[in-house]
């Protein structure tokens, strides 16, 4: 990496505040600078996540730096214990605080005496990888740290571990995964990690019947979760008719029922209608229908299957995050390491349908056809939960972008 | 949390000794906390017309800066003048001037820039990386204007370092010239000097304005703001750079501040006009009188108003003078510190009141001191409907960051008594519903 130009890709310290940021009853206490804690606001306001009395700074002075006095952050941690008495105090290093070594689970260890609250320390300062690796690590400690074994089980209920807020439509794809779970199943969501959810949700999250695993970063907590309460997960996300049909099938083989035959109905036919785009592309003269992906890599694998299922090519699947975070990355995706290597890319499409995020979109000349799939969210805003990139509501409105990209094509 | 509690930590204004120690924080633990440097830097970046920013920092550093001009022309939006190069854990490690070097490279290949700013982080300076000589190196390889700013906030107490820092960066780009009786405007970080009475009264008296920094210029004027005959210093970040105009170019400076105070102003007048040498305008006797008439007829509405100070575009301590001038109660002022500057409104300020010092930017506890001390009147940026649910007005003063003048004293006394007013309806009822 060399020179940025636009926005970067969110470090792993930002995934793991903005996915915790949205465990209700608990509080994040950010040893560093103050200025960070200030500067995020905007970012996490936009995101719709609230911080007031969530999340605080200790800041940092030069004497802290110097002499790596720690003693700001345990007079911080006894006072938002005594004054806010929540459940679970999240202690956030920073990247200063990271890069001269602080040892903040052994300032936890020695304050814990003295607070009610349980400590749950992230060292990541930044420097550990990008969101992908954050969420990942926050996903893996709640499940270690905070859920618990021998909950009594609540058939019918399900947790879902893999929500990102920094997804875009992450609000929006969790209702539509909802709506499916009860329409196929009649099930109902009990934790969320990490959305809108709270710690008693996630402390008692071993009594769900399932878990579903909405992206690779969280295959680590689905495991740990199986040897802890021996729930069972299924990993994947509904994309598509046909790959949401394949995926509520797969969720039903788990739980040994068989999905709704309507929905299952439903699905078939609006796939088998979908399938006619091939015979579309093939009648075309000059051209060969063709996408390009720019976003999530477990998006980008979900619509990519969908799209090449209807006969336009992924000529090119790229991850806005760095694979190595996943255990076992899909084929066919890539992750460019430059900007530049976007931007050549980009530059270099023509007559494509691009799934792509906003910067992505500028770089790209107006002969391809857009549909935003992934944040940043630069033009406009996310306002509609109702409007899921993921399942059949999702589907349709890529379909919509199919037909005007189509319209473009001879 | 006890507002009462909360209150016995903080010493009064007349307790102050020495501010660094004595001017406590309401918790350890803040929120929002203070703005950093780095914002302070691109705050400053904005207004130099042709200048880069180059960032070097985490990528979440990065990240919220750019986040910040994307929607802002003055920046030239997503594909504008805010740029960075993100550093890793192998640059801390082994040092990232190389990877600097290469992105430098970049930037030149694509934009062949006029100036740029290489503003490091807190990263960066903890692993001390050489940026100084870095920016030298790269200024003559590509014979282009290369300047290091330092923002580290571990060093400092909030943005306004970073804004003077790069100011006086710009001293690097000024030429000696011939001095062609114009003045710099050495500090103003919000609205356009030219919007403002100032501005207005200066070109009356046919006096040019040459450089104004950083409220928007161009690099030819910093490239000739030696050509000056005075600097008017708006603002105490203009004045490292104006002392070192001073003494190499010989440029004398005005303290010129956002004074609410007409005897304040008037004396910054006569002071600017004295060293222009030229007569003080006809028109400011008509001004000065004017303010001093809004500041009497708001007496009667502000009377015994009690107030909890936060932050205004003014000089803390002069706008509180003020306000208790007026018979208003200042019952706690959040503040960054108290300089010699200040030593005859903290006096002023005595004659009246004696409120609780705290440090600003912590507005969290703050829910619980209201409780104890039932101000009428907030000033500064705080969640609204919580005031008002404490029955509390809140005082807007942003618009008068782009103020110089009489101007000031006239808009401060219209949005207190709106505020004053609003707040009795609030507490009526009134307003809630």
């Amino acid at each position: 990496m060399s020179l940025t130009r636009f926005l970067p890709v969110p470090s792993d310290r930002m995934g793991i505040l903005w996915s915790l940021l949205n465990i209700e009853d608990s509080v994040i206490v950010e040893y560093g600078p103050a200025g960070t804690t200030h500067f995020s606001m905007s970012l996490f306001g936009e995101l719709g996540i609230e911080q007031e009395n969530r999340l605080f700074t200790t800041h940092l002075r030069e004497d802290d730096v110097v002499m790596g006095d720690t003693s700001r952050l345990e007079k911080a941690l006894v006072e938002v214990d005594n004054n806010f008495h929540p459940s679970v105090i999240f202690v956030s290093a920073s990247s200063c605080s990271a890069v001269i070594g602080t040892d903040l689970r052994g300032v936890c260890t020695m304050i814990k005496p003295k607070v009610n609250a349980r400590l749950v320390a992230f060292e990541q300062g930044g420097f550990r990888g990008d969101y992908s690796a954050g969420i990942r690590e926050t996903y893996r400690l709640l499940a270690e740290q905070i859920a618990e074994s021998g909950v009594p089980k609540r058939a019918g209920t399900y947790n879902i571990i893999g929500a990102s807020v920094g997804s875009y439509r992450c609000k929006a794809d969790m209702l539509e995964t909802e709506r499916l779970m009860r329409e196929a199943f009649g099930m109902e969501p009990h934790a969320r990690l990490c959305l809108e959810t709270d710690l008693e949700r996630i402390r008692t999250m071993g009594g769900a019947e399932i878990n579903l695993v909405m992206r690779g970063e969280a295959l680590d907590a689905a495991r740990m979760l199986e040897s802890k309460c021996g729930t069972p997960y299924v990993c994947g996300a509904p994309y598509g008719y046909a790959g949401t049909l394949a995926w509520l099938e797969s969720v039903g083989k788990t739980l040994g029922r068989e999905p709704a035959p309507a929905l299952v109905g439903e699905l078939k036919k609006r796939a088998a209608e979908a399938m006619q785009y091939k015979m579309y592309g093939r009648m075309l003269r000059r051209d060969r229908p063709q996408a390009l992906l720019y976003g999530d890599c477990e998006t980008v694998r979900g619509l990519g299957e969908f799209l090449e299922s209807i006969g336009i090519t992924p000529a090119r699947r790229i991850s806005i995050h760095n694979l190595s975070t996943l255990e076992t990355p899909p084929e066919g995706i890539e992750y460019l390491p430059t900007e530049r290597d976007r931007m050549e890319l980009l530059r270099g499409m023509q007559r494509t349908l691009i799934l792509v995020d906003d910067t992505s979109r500028r770089l790209a000349d107006s002969s391809n056809t857009y549909m935003r799939i992934s944040t940043p969210v630069i033009d406009g805003a996310q306002v509609a939960t109702h409007m899921p990139v993921m399942g059949p509501r999702g589907a349709d409105m890529l379909m919509e972008y199919v037909e005007a990209y189509f319209n473009t094509l001879k | 949390m006890d507002g009462n509690e909360l209150l016995s930590r903080l010493k009064r204004l007349s307790e102050i000794d020495d501010p660094r120690k004595d001017i406590h924080s309401l918790t350890y633990a803040q929120f929002p906390g203070t703005h950093c440097p780095l914002m302070g830097a691109a705050m400053a970046v904005r207004g130099i017309d042709g200048a880069v920013m180059m960032i070097i920092g985490t990528d979440e550093c990065s990240y919220y800066t750019k986040h910040m001009t994307i929607y802002s022309d003055d920046w030239g939006g997503l594909d504008g003048r805010c740029l960075s190069v993100t550093i890793d854990q192998h640059d801390i490690t082994f040092g990232c001037v190389k990877k600097v070097e290469a992105a430098f490279a970049e930037l030149m290949a694509e934009r062949r820039p006029e100036a740029v700013f290489l503003v490091t982080t807190c990263v960066p300076e903890i692993i001390g990386d050489d940026f100084d000589a870095a920016a030298d190196a790269l200024s003559e390889q590509y014979g282009v204007p290369v300047m290091a700013v330092h923002t580290e906030h571990f060093k400092c107490e909030n943005h306004m370092p970073g804004v003077e820092r790069t100011i006086t960066a710009c001293f690097g780009l000024m030429q000696p010239c011939e001095q062609d009786g114009s003045v710099n405007v050495l500090g103003q970080r919000m609205g356009r000097f030219e919007d403002t009475e100032l501005s207005r009264v200066l070109e009356s008296a046919g006096v040019r304005i040459g450089a104004r920094l950083p409220s928007g210029c161009t690099l030819a004027e910093i490239h000739r703001a030696s050509a000056a005959k005075v600097n008017i210093v708006v603002n105490d970040i203009g004045l490292p750079l104006a002392k070192k105009m001073k003494q190499r170019f010989g440029t004398p400076y005005v303290f010129f501040d956002k004074f609410v105070e007409p005897r304040h102003i008037a004396e910054a007048y006569e002071n600017l006009f004295a060293f222009l040498e030229r007569p003080l305008p006809m028109e400011l006797a008509d001004l000065r009188a004017e303010a001093e008439k809004a500041a009497e007829s708001g007496k009667a509405a502000l009377r015994g108003v009690s107030f909890i100070y936060g932050n205004t575009p003014f000089r803390a301590f002069e706008a509180c003078a003020f306000m208790a001038s007026l018979g208003m109660e200042p019952q706690l002022v959040q503040c960054h510190g108290i300089g010699e500057a200040d030593a005859e409104d903290v006096r002023q300020i005595l004659t009246h009141a004696d409120p609780y010092i705290t440090q600003s930017a912590n507005i969290s506890p703050m829910q619980y001191i209201y409780d104890v001390l039932r101000p009428q009147l907030y000033l500064g940026h705080e969640y609204p409907m919580r005031l008002r649910k404490k029955g509390i007005a809140q005082v807007h003063t942003d618009m008068g960051g782009g103020m110089l003048g009489y101007e000031v004293t006239g808009y401060f006394v219209k949005q207190l008594a709106a505020a004053a007013e609003e707040g009795k309806n609030i507490r009526k009822g009134g307003a809630m519903q």
